[in-house]
């Protein structure tokens, strides 16, 4: 039979794609070789040290409260039946659609000495203008909670599609072990998922460092706030870029550390003894407590915010709802849609292709790319405009620019942007797979690209699922690349909302900010519906 | 799916061509996102039959865009606030000088820039604010930027992050003044007297003083304008009704000023249409139309601002310090006040 695997076309594309993909972020790794101003002194005396330890601060403390909720809401729904349980489960993926700067404005607009819910409260019990019930989130631990509660649904994610995929044969083990409930669910439940879980953690870390707009409302100066002062206050650009680059160094080092710790393990089941864990019903208060559960996250990550805004859209701009908007949501829909399909696509094919053969350079270089999410957007649309315009002069040769400013431009920024969401996906689904699948199909004349569309594909069917979910909703939420890439006149979701919200005008915001939500909705229900559909049992 | 892709893959198509060349245009990189700009852009069109093309974002990433982009940039004019990010556009050498007598008749020498350059389109002023209920005027009297580091304001001032350009060019435009040595000192007793951490924009800060959080808040001058209109949500508006404004230094150099301005690039594919659109924006109609909808101060003398901007006093003296100022001592700026610790 004609061997394709001879002249190995998926193996050397995924090099290709993954270089040309990498180009803006090595442009600002590049920064590092370039001269070292005087302004790092200054940094270094005055502020450098501040900025490294309030981010580990809100580093820690984001991935902690992420870990504790992501896996406990899915366990919870896992393993037992409890009131309420189908509307948790796909209900506690919601806080996706709220990007944290929204949740940060929201937080403030309820919380501040006369936020809403201090006013309710001091009308509720008449109380003297003076009383103060809920405490200043304008800190790091406001911060904290601000980013868990948007980005836990990346672990709650994984880790539901973990314990799915978990079988019940070892969980009887445990249990004839002499294991308690608790003791299984952190010595068997928890190391089974680690690597999905480290992959989703990752993401948070990586989306906690690069943010900017929740910070800088919170007057919390990190890393991030430190790149961004140094661009805009000094005037240093190169400087900024190299500070961003040590922040995606520090990123690297967390990725390398991470993969030497779980070096030697493997975490594939064998699917043909799988059974689907047994559910447990859980009843009276106990029923009551996991509902409860699994209703706080949703609770302060999505319903919170989505009624304040929805107040402050009553109060002014519902007019934000008129033909132009249909325009914009058509824009941000179709542009998000382009990428998470060729995010997916990319990842599925790089990811099988390091199975088949994994070398370093291939893993290195697929860091790299997912690199791309820990960038500040702005910082790396900065390396993708340079890039654009130098291709543009060279390779076009052309008095116009033709990449710079075209929706081209945009959508590659957005693969960059948001590919990590794509591979950690792709990633643990991989792992997943056991490696005596892979050698059953090759007996069987099964290799190469028939490997994957035969085998691994319908297999991957979840994975490729919750990753063009996750990129969907975090396009329709990105800003600051969008914003100086687009095309003349041209809007998304994001762009109306932050246009308001970067000068906290955050009444004005809010019915652009309902419409990401919204927006962000669609993807999120259809998708999770599909996810719903595909548990293991039914392959 | 297939149906989908298909279907995107047009639109992007179409949108690509749709933004190729439309026979008479200008276009306008813009760091001012206010809804009564597009109002503007749509007059000028109506008016001229020239096409306005628009994309906005952060003035520093436009300027890498402008930059990266080079001779081929098709950027005709670069709009912005405050007089530091005009500065460096043109450090960079990206202007070129607005050759227009009626343009330079206008508009005051000191809200110029070098060489004609650039050009202020409207002001602002940063001023304290108060409230009248627990602090006095007499308490105030001849109130300057210098005498918020004096002690008697200890635990009373409330002002934003240092992070903030506003906050920057005030401080660029001490240094300019009284040097960087004097300035740190100064920037040291201020941040003693802060009430609180910074947080917030200027509206949080004169929330603060309407509330006797504080007693004084540094802020710009429109942001009241904003807030009173309502357009902000009632809490701001009662808020903005308990606050006076103060204009510092009335007895030496004036209050301080900042502009939203701008300059015409010089790669620009449209320079004539550049110039019209500059004068249309300086025409006594745009003037009045434009600062009843931003709250600033107009170019024009013999326009007055929103009424309720107004009612605090129009015949204030206002700082003649060059804005240019402000770009060049920025980085003075943001170091000292990291060497005072103002977050």
């Amino acid at each position: 039979m004609f061997k394709i695997s001879t002249f190995l076309p998926w193996t050397s594309l995924p090099y290709l794609i993954l270089f040309f993909f990498s180009l803006p972020i090595i442009i600002v790794l590049s920064s590092l070789l370039g001269d070292w101003s005087e302004n790092w002194i200054h940094l270094y005396n005055y502020v450098l040290f501040d900025y490294i330890s309030s981010s580990i601060y809100l580093v820690l403390g984001v991935s902690i409260l992420v870990l504790v909720i992501g896996t406990v809401t899915a366990w919870l729904i896992c393993s037992y039946e409890f009131h309420g349980k189908r509307f948790f489960e796909w209900a506690l993926i919601l806080p996706l659609s709220i990007p944290p700067y929204i949740l940060a404005y929201t937080f403030t607009g309820l919380f501040d000495s006369y936020g809403t819910a201090n006013n309710l409260i001091r009308v509720i019990f008449n109380l003297d203008t003076s009383f103060i019930l809920f405490p200043n989130v304008r800190n790091t631990l406001g911060a904290i909670v601000v980013f868990a509660f948007t980005l836990y649904p990346y672990v709650y994610l994984v880790s539901r599609s973990a314990f799915l995929n978990q079988s019940q044969s070892m969980l009887e083990a445990g249990r004839m072990l002499g294991l308690n409930k608790v003791q299984i669910f952190y010595k068997l439940g928890l190391p089974i998922i680690r690597p999905g879980l480290i992959g989703g953690l990752m993401l948070v870390i990586m989306e906690t460092l690069s943010d900017f707009g929740a910070v800088d409302h919170f007057a919390v100066q990190t890393f991030t706030t430190g790149i961004f002062r140094t661009w805009y206050g000094m005037y240093d650009l190169s400087t900024a870029m190299q500070l961003a680059s040590l922040l995606l160094l520090f990123v690297g080092l967390i990725f390398i550390f991470e993969r030497i710790s779980r070096k030697k393990a493997k975490y594939t089941s064998n699917t043909s003894t799988f059974r689907p864990p047994k559910i447990n019903q859980l009843s009276g208060i106990k029923s009551c407590a996991a509902s409860l559960i699994c209703f706080i996250p949703i609770f302060i990550g999505f319903l919170l915010p989505v009624s304040e805004l929805t107040i402050w859209a009553f109060q002014y701009n519902l007019d934000f709802f008129n033909h132009k908007f249909i325009t914009t949501m058509t824009n941000t829909i179709s542009l998000a849609i382009i990428a998470a399909i060729l995010c997916a696509f990319f990842a599925l094919l790089i990811n099988f292709s390091i199975r088949l053969k994994k070398n370093t350079l291939s893993v290195t270089s697929n860091s790299l790319l997912s690199m791309g999410y820990a960038v500040p957007g702005l910082i790396l649309a900065v390396g993708i405009v340079q890039l654009f315009a130098w291709l543009d002069k060279s390779i076009f040769y052309d008095t116009r620019i033709i990449l710079t400013g075209s929706l081209a431009g945009l959508v590659f920024a957005y693969v960059i942007k948001s590919y990590a969401l794509a591979n950690s996906t792709f990633e643990s689904g991989f792992e997943r797979i056991s490696r005596s699948i892979d050698d059953s199909a090759k007996t069987l004349n099964s290799g190469g690209l028939n490997l994957l569309r035969r085998v691994h594909f319908p297999l991957l069917k979840t994975s490729f699922l919750t990753s063009i979910l996750l990129v969907t909703s975090e396009v329709v939420k990105e800003l600051p690349a969008t914003l100086i890439l687009r095309p003349f006149n041209f809007d998304t979701l994001a762009v109306s909302t932050y246009i308001y919200a970067a000068e906290e005008r955050m009444i004005q915001a809010s019915a652009p900010a309902i419409a990401i939500v919204i927006t962000g909705l669609i993807p999120i229900i259809i998708l999770t519906k599909m996810i719903r559909s595909s548990r293991p049992t039914d392959r | 799916m297939h149906k989908l892709l298909k279907l995107t893959s047009q639109l992007i198509l179409s949108t690509l061509l749709m933004s190729t060349s439309i026979a008479s245009e200008v276009n306008i990189y813009t760091s001012r996102h206010y809804d009564s700009d597009d109002a503007l852009y749509a007059e000028f069109t109506k008016t001229t039959g020239i096409q306005v093309n628009v994309i906005s974002g952060s003035g520093n990433a436009l300027m890498e865009r402008l930059k990266a982009e080079g001779d081929t940039s098709p950027a005709d004019i670069f709009f912005t606030v405050d007089a530091g990010n005009l500065w460096r556009v043109q450090k960079e050498g990206y202007f070129k000088s607005i050759n227009s007598k009626k343009i330079n008749d206008i508009v005051p020498n000191n809200l110029r820039g070098p060489n004609d350059e650039w050009i202020a389109i409207a002001k602002r002023a940063r001023v304290v604010f108060y409230n009248p209920d627990n602090t006095s005027i007499e308490e105030l009297s001849n109130l300057s930027y210098e005498d918020l580091a004096d002690p008697r304001w200890n635990g009373g001032i409330a002002i934003r992050s240092s992070n903030n350009m506003y906050n920057q060019s005030l401080v660029a435009s001490l240094i300019a003044n009284h040097g960087i040595e004097l300035t740190e000192k100064w920037a040291k007793g201020l941040v003693a007297n802060f009430i609180r951490k910074p947080q917030g924009n200027d509206r949080a800060q004169i929330i603060a003083v309407a509330n006797g959080e504080a007693k004084l808040a540094v802020a710009n001058s429109y942001y009241v304008g904003i807030m009173l209109s309502g357009s902000a949500g009632n809490d701001q508006l009662e808020a903005a009704k308990k606050v006076k404004i103060y204009f510092p230094n009335q007895d030496n150099r004036g209050a301080h000023i900042n502009i939203s301005g701008a300059g015409i690039l010089k790669y620009a594919p449209n320079s004539h249409n550049a110039i019209k659109f500059l004068e249309f924006l300086l025409s006594e109609r745009v003037q009045r139309y434009m600062v009843n909808l931003s709250f600033e101060y107009p170019v024009l003398e013999n326009i007055e601002p929103h009424p309720s901007i107004a009612q605090f006093g129009l015949t204030f003296k206002e700082d003649q310090t060059s804005v240019a100022d402000y770009g060049k001592y920025n980085l003075n700026a943001v170091q000292l006040m990291d060497r005072a610790g103002w977050q």
